[in-house]
């Protein structure tokens, strides 16, 4: 039972810095549906570098890098010259679906390194995930910063005549976001299942997208939001531990999928607008042009 | 353009920041000399020379496109002018972004209103300032700010969110914006356009008292002449990009102003034509309607318009009139009573059903709702013709013939357009506007609802619209008219409804109408003995 | 950028013609590939021949073309389904999901009617591949009706949802064709059980019927998007929904009818690539490689800007470089995944020439006011 709490838990700290790395993009306008590309790059290109020095610390540092670099990338498009989002975002899932697929396959098979010891039975990274969130929020809701890039995701001429630059602004979010997106592969090829496969992301980059929509922008709801997909995940895994033998594993499978798909109903529904009243960034997904 | 990446040096910044330090009343504080701006096709400021002094209210007057806003924003730093300098204090600078114009003291206060509405007014004013710190101290900001509030008598709760404020207190947001980031220049871009009389008055008082606080100048832009003759100390007037006229207020007329602006006699009135009126076309009663927020916007409106007959809704943006028109469009759900067109009842019909009775609507938003900018002329047209069985047959559109429809209408209205296969969001406003009212009038709609026609429209267009309203009207149309011009309202209708929070606070026959009293009312007041029937009948008292 | 009296300008463009947009369209392309060619060289191997190989097998080999021909008819409706709701201002990521879900609504008309018992059922063809194509474009169509439904009545954002619903179906199929399922082989290897001979889709030349499936539907999309008023309801959806309300266009029912007409073309791709192309015939167990394929789907449509006839040739390319590089891969002794890693720097630098279809470099004399460019007064 604690295993599967544990494994719950590691799954989550997956979710919560790919979403947290996006939400803080969407937090300064900039919308990226390309988080499983960028995943997966961290992923690959840490796992390959890792397996390739014998180094946890150069496979992590790697993966950070190149999804930094990946932000940047989508960044120059989307910012610089105000190409529509979700072409760009698209552009890079594929990009890091065709590429890592071929540079991966080499690599296919198990990590073969010793596991990163755990804290308290659960990986460390689920409390750097923590710590994350918490910083986040409190740099989004508490500093100067935090309005800034708030202000400049809701309405960036007027962050501009209040003399913020936009453009270094979304810069900022666009390749801290990324670096959080490509940990968060590198997370997951050497600590949390450390075996390389063709597409073995599954898709939770596209869950991490919906997470963020999920947690309305709050980083405190995004960690809960997080938890629970992990949890769920876990359980669709192992679903002997609540109905034993009741459905074949593959039905089990689509229920993470599916459960999502009923939250981002709910939360789209006007009462609960209504009540809950967080809205989008104004700015979401528009390119600012300078006057 | 933004900063460049390496930004000032040290020195040259504190040299130029305490440019307005020490000024004294009566003192030049801000200077154009020859300012020459052009864009692709027009020349938008043509050797303009003006000055402010400090302690003085300067108003510069203009026509939508005699140059005032590129003017200003040259001012402010958000344009480089082509050509001339702007002075501050008695130096030349230049400025390469707004925030070299904030560091000098130079705050603007934007017609449509630069604000972050999903955050609060205290946020707001502090975004992007200076002395801001690591982490937002609000507490010792808020009260910083409200000793401003007392200074200039302005009433404002900083914790609220600024889509809940109405438009005179954003206004007063931004206007603390720019003190409190130590403005000694305050430039104002169409302070009283979107305000009722007695918001008007509160801010004129305001506006008084930072002038007399030395240091605070307040160049207007308007076109509301008695508010310049009333509060300005000198006047400037700009016309097709050149200064035409510049003199002390007191040495000028309503009339003289105008003549300099347009540059022949301008009529005041329009002429109400006199049309016998019919039947009644549109019938509603007992409306009410939610804002987009869930609010009540509408509340229990009741009224009707006859065939030939102008009825006109003076408000202030914000209070249901918005709602209204979309309720009566079909473009929204009405939360309760009942809308009757020429004796059926619509409350329950789409949109398309209404087009097909023959209810006509000319949004307010013409850009992202009145047209498809990527669409051409003819499929902007097609956009209230497709279903049309003239212009349809068994699914399929005639292009053909809408393009032929598309030709007339481009050669009758004068849409300035090198094709009819022109993209839409090619053409000015007012072309684009002459496109939409054509559209809708080739209808010959029965009901015609207007929602600020004329709203951003330079006078040659708008004197085009109302001609058309008027011709429209001659041939027994009803026509429902919005309009925060109080005096178009005023000018053209038959019957003028002020509203106010989603109430009609009157319904008067147009030649009992009083300017004074109306915008009382449009701001609140409602006149006693008074009874609002359906059908507008029997007229009331004023105050 | 001046040279003399003349300088290199970037201006915004007001008009794009037809020509100019297959003018970058094509550029597009012929730069990615030379990108790619950067992995054939890193592998040591020279990227002309590497290129002429892989055209001369998908174009002129007789055992590639055929090869070719079954991969554009699949590409081609991939490319259809996403362009309708793409013409909708939508993305339809969910062609996967949708052709997934197809091949099982085929199939399930076959197991309905007994075609699971033997291969060689006698089961009459005419009666049979109407309705395994119905069942098919039914079954990708019920799919992607969620996507549209949600996007129409509550404006959730559809590429999440017809991503996760991708995923759903992927295992859906799983199901129904492994460990048990209902559809899975007597013989027991993780793959559905076999087409009958007789239902076998007819061939024209070595060539399924489908050809004309899917060229027909092309067709009548090009002549539903420029003449019909439903195609009008759809563009100006697609460029305002606000403007289009006014006009009277359904927000609500566009969205879920471009999603419906796109998930029927899907679901007939996958009628076509587990029941038409030769040497299948059944649900493979590799199917999710036919899934990741239809992602080209994406790229095509983007390339043919939207223009159900400018995507033939596209996915025709398309077809051959996949048939071509898959064969090259082997041949050459190349990592697996080629393909894909084609199919990613194509779609990268297509996002990169996005650029190009806003802006253009123009050569002018410096100084001179152009007046094509701003406003009319």
């Amino acid at each position: 039972m604690w295993e599967f709490i544990a494994r719950s838990l590691e799954a989550s700290t997956i979710f919560t810095f790919a979403a947290l790395g996006e939400l803080i993009n969407q937090r300064s306008g900039v919308l990226n549906v390309g988080i499983e590309g960028v995943m997966l790059f961290g992923a690959t290109l840490g796992f390959i570098a890792a397996q390739s020095t014998g180094s946890y610390l150069v496979g992590f540092l790697v993966g950070i890098a190149i999804g930094g670099l990946l932000g940047l990338f989508h960044g120059f498009f989307s910012i610089t010259l105000g190409a529509d989002q979700v072409v760009v975002g698209m552009g890079i899932w594929i990009l890091g679906f065709g590429l890592t697929t071929y540079i991966g396959n080499p690599y296919t098979g198990p990590l073969g390194m010793e596991r990163i010891p755990t804290v308290l039975g659960v990986s460390p990274f689920f409390y750097v995930g923590i710590a994350l969130v918490i910083v986040t929020w409190f740099v989004l809701s508490k500093t100067s910063l935090g309005l800034r890039i708030r202000s400049v995701g809701e309405n960036p001429s007027v962050a501009e005549v209040s003399g913020i630059d936009v453009a270094k602004t979304r810069y900022l979010c666009v390749i801290t976001g990324g670096m959080l997106m490509g940990f968060a592969g590198a997370i997951y090829s050497l600590d949390y299942n450390p075996v390389w496969n063709y597409n073995f992301l599954m898709g939770w980059g596209f869950i991490a997208l919906a997470l963020v929509f999920f947690s309305m922008w709050n980083p405190l709801i995004l960690l809960g939001g997080s938890l629970l997909f992990g949890t769920l995940w876990q359980l669709s895994l192992n679903p002997q531990l609540l109905l034993p033998g009741v459905l074949s594993r593959y039905i089990w499978r689509t229920v993470p999928f599916a459960i999502t798909i009923g939250v981002l109903m709910i939360i789209s529904t006007k009462w609960f607008r209504l009540r809950w009243g967080a809205t989008t960034p104004e700015a979401l997904a528009t390119p600012y042009v300078k006057e | 353009m933004s900063h460049s990446i390496l930004g000032k040096s040290q020195e040259e910044k504190q040299v130029q920041k305490g440019l307005l330090d020490g000024i004294k009343r009566g003192e030049t504080v801000l200077e154009a000399r020859g300012i020459t701006k052009r864009f692709p096709g027009v020349v938008a400021n043509d050797h303009i020379d003006f000055e402010i002094r400090a302690g003085e209210i300067h108003a510069i007057l203009g026509e939508n496109g005699a140059g005032k806003t590129t003017l200003m924003n040259i001012l402010f730093g958000l344009y480089q002018p082509d050509e001339g300098e702007v002075i501050v204090g008695g130096k030349e600078v230049k400025f390469r972004s707004p925030l070299d114009a904030i560091d000098l003291g130079i705050g603007m206060v934007h017609q449509n209103r630069k604000l972050v509405s999903a955050h609060t007014v205290i946020e707001n004013i502090v975004l992007g300032h200076p002395r801001a710190g690591k982490i937002l101290n609000l507490k010792r900001t808020g009260g910083e700010i409200n000793e401003l509030c007392e200074r200039y008598g302005f009433k404002i709760d900083l914790r609220a969110k600024v889509w809940q404020l109405s438009e005179g207190e954003k206004q007063v947001v931004e206007i603390l914006k720019a003190l409190y980031r130590g403005a000694k220049v305050l430039i104002l871009d169409e302070p009283t356009s979107a305000l009722a009389p007695p918001e008007t008055k509160k801010l004129l008082a305001s506006i008084e008292a930072m002038a007399t606080d030395e240091l605070a100048i307040v160049p207007f832009i308007t076109h509301k002449l008695p508010i310049v003759l009333a509060i300005s100390d000198r006047v400037t007037v700009l016309r097709r990009g050149k200064v035409t006229a510049r003199s002390e207020t007191a040495c000028v007329t309503e009339k003289s102003l105008a003549k300099e602006m347009v540059g022949r006699e301008v009529i005041f009135r329009l002429e109400r034509a006199n049309v016998e009126t019919g039947k009644p076309i549109l019938q509603v009663e007992n409306l009410s309607a939610l804002s987009d927020k869930g609010f009540l916007a509408l509340e229990g409106v009741s009224f009707s318009v006859r065939e030939g007959e102008i009825f006109g809704i003076a408000g202030v943006s914000g209070n249901g009139q918005h709602e209204l028109a979309e309720v009566l469009a079909g473009l929204r759900k009405a939360q309760g009573g009942k809308v009757i067109l020429g004796g059926k009842d619509i409350t329950h019909s789409s949109c398309l059903e209404r087009w097909q009775m023959g209810l006509g609507y000319i949004p307010s938003e013409r850009v992202e709702v009145g047209s498809i900018g990527d669409f051409s002329l003819v499929e902007n047209i097609a956009m209230n013709f497709y279903f049309d069985a003239n212009f349809s047959q068994r699914g399929i559109v005639d292009y053909g013939n809408i393009r032929k429809l598309t030709e007339e209408i481009v050669s009758e209205y004068n849409v300035a357009a090198p094709s009819p296969d022109t993209k839409a969001k090619n053409l000015s406003g007012g072309n684009l506007q002459k496109l939409i009212l054509a559209r809708v009038l080739s209808r010959r709609p029965r009901l015609l609802i207007a929602n600020l026609p004329t709203q951003g429209l330079d006078v040659g267009a708008t004197e085009f619209v109302r001609n058309k309203l008027m011709e429209a009207k001659k041939e027994k149309a009803g026509i429902l008219l919005i309009s925060e011009d109080l005096d178009e309202v005023l000018s053209v209708s038959d019957w003028v409804a002020p509203i106010y929070e989603g109430k009609f606070t009157g319904i008067i026959p147009g030649e009992e109408a009083k300017r004074e009293s109306v915008g009382a009312m449009m701001a609140g007041s409602r006149p006693p003995l008074f009874l609002p029937p359906v059908g507008g009948g029997e007229g009331g008292q004023e105050t | 950028m001046r040279i003399g009296s003349h300088e290199l300008r970037l201006e915004k463009r007001l008009t794009l013609t037809g020509w100019e947009a297959a003018i970058i369209s094509i550029l597009a392309i012929i730069f990615g590939l030379a990108l790619f060619s950067i992995i054939f060289i890193l592998d040591g191997v020279n990227p002309l021949f590497a290129y002429q190989e892989i055209f001369s097998y998908a174009f002129a080999n007789p055992y590639g073309l055929p090869l070719t021909m079954s991969r554009f008819i699949f590409l081609l409706l991939c490319t259809s389904a996403f362009i309708i709701p793409f013409r909708a201002g939508l993305w339809n990521i969910g062609m996967t999901g949708q052709l997934y879900v197809g091949a099982l609504g085929a199939f399930a008309v076959l197991f309905a009617l007994g075609g699971k018992a033997s291969r060689s059922a006698d089961l009459s063809p005419g009666i049979l591949i109407p309705l395994m194509l119905i069942g098919a474009a039914l079954g990708g169509a019920g799919l992607a009706a969620i996507a549209g439904f949600l996007k129409g009545r509550f404006n959730i954002n559809e590429i999440v949802v017809t991503m996760l619903l991708n995923f759903i179906a992927f295992w859906l199929v799983s199901f129904m064709i492994k460990e048990g399922g209902p559809f899975m082989n007597p013989g027991g290897r993780g793959e559905s059980f076999e087409l009958p001979f007789s239902v076998r889709a007819p061939l024209i030349m070595g060539i399924p019927f489908t050809i004309f499936l899917a060229l027909g539907i092309a067709l009548v999309l090009y002549f539903l998007f420029a003449k019909t008023q439903i195609g009008y309801q759809i563009r100006a959806y697609g460029h305002s929904p606000a403007a289009a309300r006014y006009a009277g266009i359904s927000t609500f029912r566009i969205p879920l009818l471009v999603f419906i007409m796109g998930g029927a073309v899907a679901g007939l791709a996958g009628y076509h690539y587990f029941a038409a192309v030769p040497g299948v015939y059944k649900i493979a167990r590799n199917y999710g490689f036919f899934g990741d394929l239809a992602f080209y789907g994406i790229i095509c449509g983007l390339i043919a800007l939207g223009n159900p006839l400018a995507a033939i040739p596209v996915a025709l390319l398309f077809g051959g470089l996949s048939i071509g590089g898959r064969f090259v891969q082997g041949k050459l002794n190349m990592g697996f995944g080629l393909d894909y890693a084609l199919l990613g720097v194509l779609m990268i630098t297509l996002v990169a020439f996005q650029f190009f279809y806003r802006y253009k470099i123009v050569w002018v004399k410096t100084g001179e006011d152009r007046l094509d460019v701003g406003v009319y007064r």
